[in-house]
């Protein structure tokens, strides 16, 4: 009888549609094993970037899956399930490994208006000589040291959106922000990578487009 | 200039980001960018412009932000989801009195015990 229960639960594991006040245990860590474990690359390369240790980096996304794990029934099968595990890594990581840092970040007076996509900023001739840079010799360590460099709740709004290709309103579920602050973090965000990045790309001499 | 166009170019350029990122709330305000780009050569040059160096810059970040976990998190992973599975099933069992309910009717209630004995029997066998 324990052999025939067995087989019938694998084939309801392989159903889309779950009941997950019926599901026994080794039905709900299958499904975990299946669908949640497979976004841990994924959620190592974050957590990188927003620890910038190894070490941290791996027990913050440790950390991500045991509380996954534990919460996987509050999660509705069908939805966005890298978003709710991006989710659970960045407010482990905003209120446990954040809070010890004790660093001062970059969060007041942040502009939440429209004024904050300025056209100055495009128009102006440094802004435009910087971005004209070609920056195809800029290395890895240069791209990571850039980033590693950023406010935090820059570098976080940067990578959801511009490497994970979050939208806005993802983005502000993930922080627990709104999408304005989102929107503005992300565009003041993009700026000063693209300035630093232009600074390494001068640093090493590939400066093509003039000395300014 | 600005006032031969429906949407001012100063309108445009603020909002560029959105039409760029694909976060404009409706397609009536798509329509209203393209419309303005197609009458005006600047504003639609600085949307290709910023559209591109957007593009570059994400290429550059993905094909710098793929570090693989390392093996030994993938199996501490593994190792940590059988814990707390098997956790789960000692609370599984403390709740099963509430499960005991069903059991009082029709041929389906058969199929809940069994499975619940099954759980249970494993935790007896890891308790003990």
């Amino acid at each position: 009888m324990g052999v025939a229960l067995a087989v019938m639960d694998a084939s309801n594991s392989e159903v889309a549609v779950v009941d997950r006040a019926l599901e026994s245990v080794a039905e709900k860590k299958a499904r975990f094993e299946r669908d949640a474990l497979q976004y841990t690359n994924q959620l190592y390369a974050a957590a990188l970037r927003y620890t910038k240790d190894q070490h941290d980096a791996q027990d913050l996304v440790q950390d991500t899956y045991a509380k996954a794990f534990v919460a996987f029934h509050q999660f509705e099968p069908g939805t966005n399930l890298k978003a709710w595990l991006y989710r659970i890594l960045t407010t482990t990581f905003i209120n446990t490994y954040r809070k010890d840092q004790r660093r001062p970040q970059i969060s007041d007076g942040e502009l939440e208006d429209w004024q904050i996509f300025d056209a100055a900023s495009h128009t102006s001739d440094q802004g435009r000589s910087a971005e004209d840079v070609a920056l195809d010799g800029i290395a890895d360590l240069d791209v990571r040291a850039a980033l590693a460099a950023m406010p935090d709740d820059f570098r976080m709004a940067v990578y959801l959106a511009d490497v994970e290709g979050f939208s806005y309103k993802e983005i502000a579920d993930i922080v627990g922000v709104p999408a304005g602050t989102v929107m503005s973090r992300l565009h003041r965000g993009r700026k000063l990578l693209r300035a630093s990045l232009a600074d390494y790309a001068k640093e090493r001499g590939f400066n093509r487009g003039g000395s300014k | 200039m600005n006032n031969l166009h429906s949407v001012p170019c100063d309108q445009i350029m603020q909002t560029l980001i959105l039409y760029i990122d694909h976060e404009l709330p409706s397609d009536q305000e798509y329509a209203l960018f393209q419309i303005h780009f197609q009458e005006c050569e600047p504003c639609k040059e600085m949307m290709l412009y910023e559209s591109e160096a957007l593009a570059f810059m994400k290429n550059l970040l993905r094909s710098t932000c793929n570090e693989q976990a390392p093996q030994d998190l993938h199996e501490r992973i593994r190792q940590q989801t059988e814990a707390l599975a098997g956790q789960s099933q000692v609370n599984f069992f403390s709740t099963s009195t509430t499960i005991t309910n069903f059991t009082f009717d029709g041929t389906t209630s058969i199929q809940v015990t069994q499975e619940f004995t099954h759980e249970i029997r494993h935790d007896f066998t890891e308790g003990e």
